[in-house]
């Protein structure tokens, strides 16, 4: 059976050269359809990409709040022992205290900030300037603290009256964790005088892990009233993605109405040439070409338009796809990644099937013209 | 042996509220090896008994006979294969397929079935129509008188019965015309196949066997040739 395709293949390409800007033009249609659909497509994945990127690996943290909404404004010893149990043995466990202090910096008016208090911040942050351990006076700042005031380890603010000296500047944080140090002032937890913690962060292992902790903590802490609030950054990550899947699936749908007007212009063309080739085929159904045969030649070339188009279109959309990756994700070799190709293969597919189905219409109208009228002239 | 073998052909057209007779009661049959002209004003009914003949049309009234089998009756596939296996056409504009070679285009009535005896028989066919030397040449690089032979070998590919020829000289000079009926009295009596032309010329009843004359739809004076 694909045997009996070549011949008619044959002709179907012949037929094509024969107008060969006309063709171009009808596959010129479905190319910028193919792009279309599938630089959008690889548009919307190297967005993703370099948000996920940018999140960096925060779907393995949680952080636990009181509940204010239930009148609880601190978690108590307790609940940290609690949220340890939970916690995997290797987990990081870093409860934190909050206040909020005024503060100067470079003799300047005080303004009021908030001080965190964190027990063992060696944990959490690592130091881009001085060091972070040990941590039993003075004070840690974020990177966008330091740059704004100027601060260096070594340096001095004025903390409700009290002189404290800059132990640290911290390295930047990911943007979207909760543990972000950036705009910070961090003071060892010992210099605070309440006893409660305004926030725990866990860190697990892996995102898995942190989300069966979380239920864990939800479970034990959460059982008579609703004591804590858990936040799981690796649930948000996958709603953010869930919302990145459906502008995609959007932008694709968008595209893909430039591929109904390129359907539409094979369409057009094709109906021309049946007009054109009347004759033709009236011959051809003379000398025994049955209907279906003629459908076969016609239904060819649209398909041939197609697959011209389509290849095309997959070519430069590779190339689109690696400048926008490049410029996206600074990785252009990033297009060749598998969401990608499916993008890209998805759109060579939407192509081809909406140039054989353009086709349709003028092939049946020209395998149905009864021969003795396409001849009589 | 009778090829063709039409008996009380009728064909009614209906426009308007008028009815039209493009054959009103036509008997005809065609021998193999016999080449027939059929000749007649415009209007007369040749291009319809031809069209009957060649399966292309069904008759309203009669029967056709095709090497004895009753073909009044069947469908549109039917009829198609049966032009397939045994008809040859000739047209007058040759509707030759520009985009093919001469040898592709003598191919085209089989090139579907992809034979690859098909080539090489279409190729002798060619050489045999003095056409050995423009085997490889598009339509628009070829003659009047070229462009027909290559329209009657194409008719010739599939061995057929009878080839039946709409005018085929109306687009040639006389001379060439010439060569062409020479071309079709060749094929009549070396491959015993029955030819019917239907024409203006008179030049081709100098060939023919026999001329049938149309008249209104009915056959006048027919006039056996002395050859």
């Amino acid at each position: 059976m694909a045997g009996r395709f070549f011949p008619a293949a044959l002709m179907a390409r012949r037929n094509l050269t024969r107008t060969k800007m006309r063709s171009l033009l009808a596959s010129l249609g479905i190319v910028i359809g193919v792009v279309a659909i599938a630089s959008l497509g690889m548009f919307g994945v190297a967005l993703q990409y370099s948000f996920t990127q940018n999140l960096g690996n925060v779907g393995n943290q949680l952080t636990v709040y009181p509940n204010s909404g239930e009148n609880i404004t601190e978690l108590t010893e307790r609940d940290i022992r609690t949220i340890r149990r939970e916690a995997s043995p290797t987990a990081t466990v870093s409860p934190v205290k909050t206040r909020t202090e005024p503060v100067s910096y470079n003799r300047e008016d005080a303004v009021r900030e908030q001080i965190y208090g964190v027990e063992d911040p060696a944990a959490l942050y690592e130091a881009k300037e001085g060091r972070v351990s040990p941590f039993r006076s003075g004070a840690l700042v974020g990177s966008n603290v330091a740059e704004e005031h100027d601060l260096h380890p070594g340096s001095q603010i004025t903390v409700n009256g009290t002189s404290v000296r800059i132990r640290a500047v911290l390295e930047e944080g990911d943007p979207f964790s909760s543990t972000n140090p950036d705009n910070r002032i961090i003071m060892p937890a010992t210099s605070f005088s309440q006893r409660g913690y305004s926030e725990v962060y866990v860190i697990e292992s892996t995102g898995t892990r942190a989300n069966e902790t979380a239920m864990g903590i939800r479970d034990a802490l959460n059982d008579r009233e609703e004591r804590v609030f858990v936040q799981e950054l690796g649930s948000l990550v996958d709603t953010i993605e869930e919302q990145f899947q459906i502008i995609n699936t959007v932008l694709a749908g968008i595209a893909s109405i430039s591929l109904l007007v390129a359907g539409i212009s094979i369409l057009n063309v094709m109906l021309m040439s049946t007009v054109e080739r009347r004759e033709e085929i009236g011959v051809l159904r003379a000398v025994g070409y049955q209907k279906r045969d003629v459908l076969k030649v016609m239904l060819m070339e649209a398909t041939l338009l197609g697959f011209l188009g389509g290849i095309a279109g997959v070519i430069l959309s590779v190339g689109a796809g690696l400048a926008i990756n490049h410029y996206a994700v600074g990785d252009a070799m990033a297009v060749f990644r598998l969401p990608n190709a499916w993008y890209v293969g998805a759109a060579f597919t939407f192509g081809v099937l909406t140039a054989i189905v353009s086709g349709l219409y003028p092939a049946w109208k020209a395998a149905s013209e009864e021969p003795v009228d396409a001849l009589r002239g | 042996m009778t090829v063709i073998d039409a008996q009380g052909l009728v064909k009614r057209y209906r426009t308007g509220g008028q009815t039209l007779y493009a054959l009103a009661g036509i008997d005809f049959a065609l021998e193999a090896g016999e080449f027939v002209s059929i000749m007649g004003p415009s209007g007369s009914g040749k291009t319809t008994l031809l069209n009957i003949l060649g399966l292309l049309d069904t008759p309203t009234e009669g029967t056709v006979l095709l090497e004895g089998q009753d073909v009044t009756g069947l469908g549109d596939s039917k009829r198609t294969a049966l032009r397939k296996r045994t008809i040859g056409f000739v047209f007058q504009h040759f509707y030759l397929l520009p985009t093919l070679t001469a040898v592709e285009n003598v191919e085209v009535p089989l090139l579907l079935d992809s034979d690859p005896k098909v080539t090489k028989r279409a190729r002798r066919l060619l050489e045999r129509l003095g056409l050995g030397d423009r085997l490889d040449h598009k339509p628009d690089e070829l003659s009047g008188g070229q462009k027909q032979r290559v329209a009657i070998a194409r008719s010739l590919i599939n061995s057929p019965k009878v080839v039946l020829a709409d005018e085929p000289t109306g687009n040639l000079d006389s001379e060439t015309g010439r060569q062409i009926l020479d071309e079709f009295r060749r094929i009549a009596d070396e491959d015993d196949v029955a030819i019917v032309a239907v024409t203006h010329d008179d030049l081709v009843n100098e060939y023919v066997d026999r001329t049938v004359h149309l008249v209104d739809g009915t056959i006048g004076r027919e006039r056996k040739n002395g050859r």
